[in-house]
């Protein structure tokens, strides 16, 4: 089976890998924050962040933006809806939408955010091994009353390990559905109930079987976790996506 | 000595369906069993009566001398189980990952879990696989990850439903390299086919099911010859009267 996400592991040992998973996911939180209130300026600044961040740790970017492509696609329809929805000055006109100065910047700037944010749930992604997500989920959710982190950080495990696995069988589907003539059809919405019921049945089957062969292995929610150990460095990067958080909110407007 | 013993074991499903029926049966330290029989005939069913996944109409299932019932969690760790579908029984991102699971749940510390998880492995010859990722496994690879995952809990009894299904020829001689490794090891092994020509020529007892019943139970030459009207195909070499050689030869 190849390659099937962008969203998954890359081995490697870069400042992002080194840093402690709970301390990555508040560092995502923090970002991904200052990414959705910013204006342009703090949207660079943490743009070149990121790529930094993306530069140091090798990853192949061509293959990711290829892998991507979905979410470009998606990005580009809230960039179109935010630019024909805005009020103000019009530049054009055409079938009764009028395309203004206003929309425009606004529909760069929505896209902007929501690619920057995917960008770093990416970053997040591709240096956090699944057992870390699932153990920094479980150490933060620690302290809550009422919430059962246990279990939560080990549905939040099973999901990321589970995604390639659904893709696949989701493609594989498509796969026998195209041989059997679904692209005959126009009415999207047929094909899709199509496709989601045959992958949903599957999924849930799979989930059954999982459910089973955990059982046969003991499962049970107190299991021994890998500990994780805060360092300097984890500090240090903290304090530097903060002292980030600062300056881009103290950037001026444009 | 016996390890497995099963005492009037019967299941009927919620709707009524009988799934297995009255199933008197020991199996001894050291074994090596076959169970065979067509689908639906119960294999899987009774298999899973073994470590306590499911839970008798009637009757009982004694690990080493001690209940399912009455310890389940016991039941799970000394007999394993490898299922048929490989890829839905793999919960780690990694092969190491997923080896630990089963430690992980029986609360041993770090380093008991890498050494279990490593030994497991090396036994496996997966050593140099630990960081790998799972869902790029081969099918063969995949079932062995499965086997080095209850390995690693110290499981006495192996039990493999279909372990060859879906498996090319590299693939079935891995596989069942690392089954006899484990028997030659000490473990016993229990396994299901409805293809009896790729474990046979190891198995010191065949057992065979109809209708969630054990129609017929003994050393494989005495009960080859009852397969065919259950609906088990038999081996070429039997057909043609010659004795029946390992797919590893």
């Amino acid at each position: 089976m190849a390659e099937l996400t962008a969203f998954r592991y890359h081995p490697g040992a870069s400042i992002l890998h080194r840093v402690d998973p709970r301390f990555k996911l508040g560092c995502l939180i923090i970002a991904s924050m200052g990414a959705l209130n910013g204006d342009a300026a703090a949207l660079g600044l943490w743009s070149i962040a990121s790529a930094a961040l993306f530069a140091e740790m090798r990853m192949p970017l061509m293959t990711v933006a290829r892998e991507l492509r979905y979410f470009a696609l998606l990005i580009l329809l809230v960039v179109l809806a935010r630019t024909l929805t805005a009020a103000g000055e019009p530049l054009i006109r055409f079938w009764g939408v009028a395309l203004t100065r206003q929309g425009l910047i606004e529909g760069a700037l929505a896209g902007w955010r929501l690619g920057l944010v995917v960008m770093l749930g990416l970053l997040f992604m591709a240096a956090t091994r699944t057992w870390q997500v699932k153990s920094a989920v479980e150490s933060l959710l620690k302290p809550v009353p009422f919430i059962p982190h246990k279990r939560i950080a080990a549905m939040m495990g099973l999901l990321l390990r589970f995604i390639p696995l659904i893709l696949s069988t989701a493609r594989d589907t498509a796969d026998a559905q195209r041989a059997r003539g679904i692209e005959n059809r126009r009415n999207p919405v047929f094909r899709l109930i199509k496709l989601a019921v045959p992958l949903l049945r599957k999924t849930f089957l799979d989930a059954d079987r999982l459910a089973t062969a955990m059982d046969a292995r003991c499962y049970t929610e107190s299991r021994s976790t890998q500990p994780l150990f805060a360092r300097g460095g984890d500090w240090a990067f903290l304090g530097a996506v903060c002292g980030l958080s600062f300056l881009a909110l103290s950037l001026p407007c444009f | 000595m016996a390890i497995l013993e099963v005492d009037g074991l019967s299941h009927r499903f919620s709707d009524g369906a009988v799934g297995i029926e009255d199933i008197q049966l020991t199996v001894r330290e050291g074994g090596f069993t076959v169970l065979a029989g067509p689908n639906g005939s119960g294999k899987s069913t009774f298999l899973r009566h073994l470590n306590g996944l499911l839970t008798p109409t009637s009757g009982d299932v004694r690990v080493q001398g001690v209940s399912v019932r009455e310890d389940p969690r016991r039941a799970r760790q000394l007999v394993g189980m490898v299922f048929q579908d490989a890829d839905s029984q793999i919960v780690g991102e990694t092969v190491y990952d997923d080896v630990a699971f089963g430690p992980e749940n029986l609360m041993l510390d770090r380093q008991e879990i890498h050494q279990r998880v490593m030994g497991a492995l090396v036994a496996l010859g997966m050593s140099d696989m630990a960081g790998q990722r799972t869902h790029l496994l081969s099918g063969g690879e995949k079932r062995r990850l499965a086997i080095a995952g209850i390995l690693a809990m110290g499981s006495e009894v192996i039990v493999l439903d279909e372990p060859f299904s879906n498996l090319d020829y590299p693939g079935v001689r891995q596989v069942l390299a690392a089954i006899l490794d484990l028997h030659a090891r000490g473990r016993t092994i229990l396994l299901t086919t409805h293809d009896l020509e790729k474990a046979i020529a190891h198995a010191d007892r065949l057992l065979l099911m109809e209708k969630g019943r054990i129609v017929a139970d003994g050393p494989p030459d005495a009960v080859l010859s009852k397969t065919e009207p259950l609906g088990v195909r038999r081996p070429c070499a039997v057909r043609w009267g010659r004795p029946v050689e390992s797919w590893l030869s």
